[in-house]
C-alpha cells in the first residue's frame, strides 16, 4: 500500500513535469526566428499573403490560445500537420519510427548482452593491483570519450574505401530485403554500441565494486562460496538499481533518436527528421519530435523508479520516512 | 602537492595531456605558427607533410593554424560555459539542499524539466531558438550540464548542512553569506571540481556534436566540431581533414575524463576487492 501511494505520487510528479516540458517546448518553437509564412511564401510575400497563411494554420491567434489548442489536440493523439508535406505529423513520425526503433533495439541488446557482463567481469577482477585498475579505467574511459560523429566518420571512411559487403549510408526496410536491411544497419548499430556498451559497463562496474566491499560478501567468501555463485546470488540484485537506471536511460535516449548517428549514416529516422524540421521551421514537427523524446524520457524515468521499488523493498518506506 | 604523489599514472597523464594541449594551442596561436588561419595560401586539399604540416582544406587554408584556432574556440567556449554552470549549479544546489522549502522544490522541478530532454535534442532546440552560433552553443552546454551538477551539489549540501560546524555557526549567529562562503562552498568544492571536469568533457562533446550538425560554431570561425563538419564533405578524398581534429577531440575528452575519475577517486577513496 505504502509502495503503491509512492508510485502514485511519482506518476503525478511525472505528469507535472510533462506539463512544464510541453510549455517550454511550445514557447521555444514560437521564439524561433523567421516566421513560417516567410518560409512557405519566400522572401517576396505581401503582407496579405502572410496573413492568409497565418490564418490557415492558426498562427494569428494569441499565444495562449495557440498553446491550448495544440495541447488539447495533442492529447487526442493529433499533433497537427507537417507544414512542409501537408501530411499529419503522426503519419510522418509513424514512417520514421521503425528505423529509430530498430537502431534502438540493436543498442539496447548490445548494452544488455555485452555492456552488463563486461562491467561485472571487470569489477570482479578489479581490486588489488593498481596498474591493472588504471588500464580498465582507460579502456572504459576511451569508450565514453570517443564522440560518435568522430568514430562514425572514421567508419564511413574505412568502409566506403574498402567495401566489405556492408552498405554505408541509406536504409533498406526490413520488409523489402531483410539481408540488405541488416547490411545497412550493421555499421550505425556498431558505432552506436561502442558508446552504449562503455556507459553500461562503467555504471555496472561502479555498482558491482560498491557491493563487493559489503560485509555480506566477506561472509560469503568466508563460507567458501565460489566467485560465480557469489556474483549470481549476492552481487547482481544488490547492484541492479544503477544498472537498470542506465539501461532505461540508454533506451530512452535511443528512442528519442540517436540524432547524430542517424544523420551521419543518412538513416530516415526520427532524429534526422527533427534536424531537417528545425532547418525548415516546420513547427508542428519540431514540437512533436522534441515532445516525443521528452515523453519517452519521463516515462522511462518513472518506470525506473517503479523498478527500483520492486528490486529494493526499502524504497517505498524510505521515501515516506525521510523527508529529505 | 600531496595530490600528485597519491594519484596514479593515468590521472597524471590526463592532466599532463590537457596541459600540453592548452600550451601548444596558446603558443601556436600567440606566435602564429603555420601562418594566418584564414589565409588561402596553398593548393586545395593538399595532404599532410611538406610545407603545410597538416595539409590544407578545400579552400587551400593551412590546417595547422586552423586546428590551433579550433582547439582554442572549443576549449574556450566549453570552459566559459562550464564556469557559468558551476556558479549557477552551486547556488541552485545549495538553495535546494541547504535552504530547501519551496525554493528547493522550485529548483528541483526546474532541474527535472531540463533533465527530461535528451542532450542533443535540447541543444538542437536551443540552436533553433537562438540561431546557430557560439551563443547557442554556450547556452546549450549550460542547460545540458546544469541539471546533473545541481543534483550532485544538492545531495552534498544536504549532508554538509547537517554537520556540527554548520549548526554551531548558525547558533553563534553567523549570517547566511558567512555560512555560505566559509562553510558550505569550501566543503562542496571537491564535489564541484569533480562535476566540473565531467561537465567540461560533456561541453566539448556538445560543441562538437552541435557544430557537426551545422547548428553550432559557424564558418569561417573554426572549432573542433566545425572542422570535422566541414571536412566530412571531403571524407573520401581528404580524410586528414576529419581524422586530425577527430583525434585531438578524443584526446581532449579522454584526458579530462580520466583526470576527473582520478580526482573523484582521490576525494572519495573507495575500497576495492578482487573476487578472483
Amino acid at each position: 500500500m505504502r509502495l503503491f501511494s509512492w508510485w502514485l505520487r511519482r506518476a503525478l510528479s511525472a505528469v507535472v513535469t510533462l506539463f512544464l516540458v510541453s510549455i517550454l517546448i511550445f514557447a521555444a518553437s514560437r521564439l524561433m526566428p523567421g516566421g513560417f509564412a516567410e518560409v512557405v511564401l519566400g522572401p517576396f510575400a505581401t503582407p496579405e499573403q502572410k496573413a492568409e497563411v497565418a490564418a490557415k494554420y492558426g498562427l494569428d491567434e494569441s499565444i495562449v490560445v495557440q498553446y491550448w489548442l495544440w495541447l488539447t489536440t495533442a492529447l487526442t493523439g493529433d499533433f497537427g500537420i507537417s507544414m512542409i508535406s501537408g501530411e499529419p505529423v503522426t503519419t510522418e513520425f509513424g514512417l520514421r519510427l521503425p528505423v529509430t526503433a530498430e537502431l534502438a533495439l540493436f543498442g539496447v541488446a548490445a548494452a544488455l548482452l555485452i555492456g552488463v557482463p563486461l562491467g561485472v567481469w571487470t569489477a570482479v577482477r578489479a581490486g588489488g593491483r593498481r596498474g591493472r585498475a588504471a588500464l580498465g579505467r582507460l579502456a572504459s574511459g576511451l569508450g565514453v570519450s570517443v564522440p560518435e560523429f568522430v568514430l562514425g566518420s572514421i567508419v564511413v571512411f574505412l568502409f566506403s574505401r574498402y567495401a566489405l559487403g556492408l552498405t554505408v549510408g541509406g536504409y533498406v526496410p526490413v520488409g523489402e530485403d531483410p539481408v540488405g536491411n541488416l547490411q545497412s544497419m550493421l555499421l550505425p548499430a556498431a558505432v552506436l554500441s561502442v558508446f552504449v556498451i562503455a556507459v553500461t559497463a562503467r555504471t555496472t562496474r561502479d555498482a558491482v565494486l560498491g557491493v563487493l566491499v559489503e560485509p555480506y560478501i566477506t561472509a560469503a567468501i568466508a563460507r567458501g562460496e565460489s566467485p560465480g555463485f557469489i556474483v549470481v546470488r549476492h552481487v547482481l540484485r544488490n547492484a541492479s538499481i544503477p544498472v537498470v537506471t542506465v539501461l532505461t536511460t540508454v533506451t530512452a535516449y535511443l528512442l528519442g533518436g540517436a540524432v547524430i548517428i542517424e544523420y551521419l549514416f543518412n538513416l530516415p529516422g526520427v532524429g534526422t527528421y527533427i534536424v531537417q524540421a528545425v532547418g525548415r521551421r516546420d513547427y508542428a514537427v519540431v514540437q512533436a519530435g522534441v515532445l516525443l523524446a521528452a515523453v519517452v524520457f519521463i516515462v522511462m524515468n518513472t518506470l525506473t523508479d517503479a523498478a527500483a521499488g520492486v528490486l529494493d523493498p526499502r524504497f517505498g518506506s524510505a521515501a515516506k520516512g525521510r523527508k529529505r | 602537492m600531496t595530490w600528485w604523489r597519491e594519484s596514479d599514472w593515468l590521472t597524471r597523464s590526463g592532466l599532463v595531456c590537457l596541459a600540453v594541449l592548452v600550451l601548444v594551442t596558446v603558443v601556436g596561436t600567440v606566435f602564429g605558427i603555420g601562418g594566418d588561419p584564414g589565409a588561402m595560401v596553398g593548393p586545395r586539399l593538399a595532404p599532410p607533410g611538406g610545407e603545410y604540416l597538416l595539409g590544407t582544406d578545400q579552400l587551400g587554408r593551412s590546417m595547422l593554424p586552423r586546428l590551433f584556432e579550433g582547439i582554442g574556440t572549443t576549449l574556450l567556449l566549453s570552459t566559459l560555459a562550464v564556469l557559468v554552470t558551476a556558479v549557477l549549479a552551486t547556488l541552485l544546489g545549495i538553495a535546494a539542499g541547504y535552504y530547501g522549502g519551496w525554493l528547493g522544490e522550485v529548483v528541483m522541478r526546474l532541474v527535472e524539466v531540463l533533465y527530461s530532454f535528451p542532450t542533443i535534442v535540447l541543444a538542437i532546440l536551443v540552436a533553433a531558438v537562438a540561431g546557430p552560433g557560439q551563443a547557442a552553443t554556450m547556452c546549450s552546454i549550460i542547460l545540458i550540464t546544469i541539471p546533473l551538477m545541481t543534483r550532485v551539489v544538492r545531495a552534498s549540501a544536504v549532508t554538509v548542512a547537517e554537520r556540527d560546524y554548520v549548526t554551531s555557526a548558525v547558533i553563534s549567529g553567523a549570517g547566511w553569506p558567512r555560512i555560505l562562503m566559509r562553510h558550505l562552498v569550501p566543503n562542496l568544492s571537491g564535489t564541484i571540481a569533480v562535476q566540473g571536469t565531467y561537465a567540461l568533457s560533456v561541453g566539448i562533446l556538445v560543441e562538437g556534436g552541435l557544430s557537426f550538425l551545422g547548428f553550432g560554431v559557424q564558418p569561417p570561425q573554426s572549432s573542433l566540431g566545425a572542422l570535422i563538419q566541414q571536412g566530412s564533405t571531403y571524407l573520401l578524398t581528404a580524410p586528414w581533414l576529419v581524422i586530425v581534429p577527430g583525434i585531438v577531440l578524443i584526446v581532449a575528452i579522454l584526458a579530462i575524463n580520466v583526470f576527473g575519475d582520478g580526482l573523484r577517486d582521490g576525494l572519495e577513496p573507495r575500497e576495492a576487492r578482487s573476487l578472483v
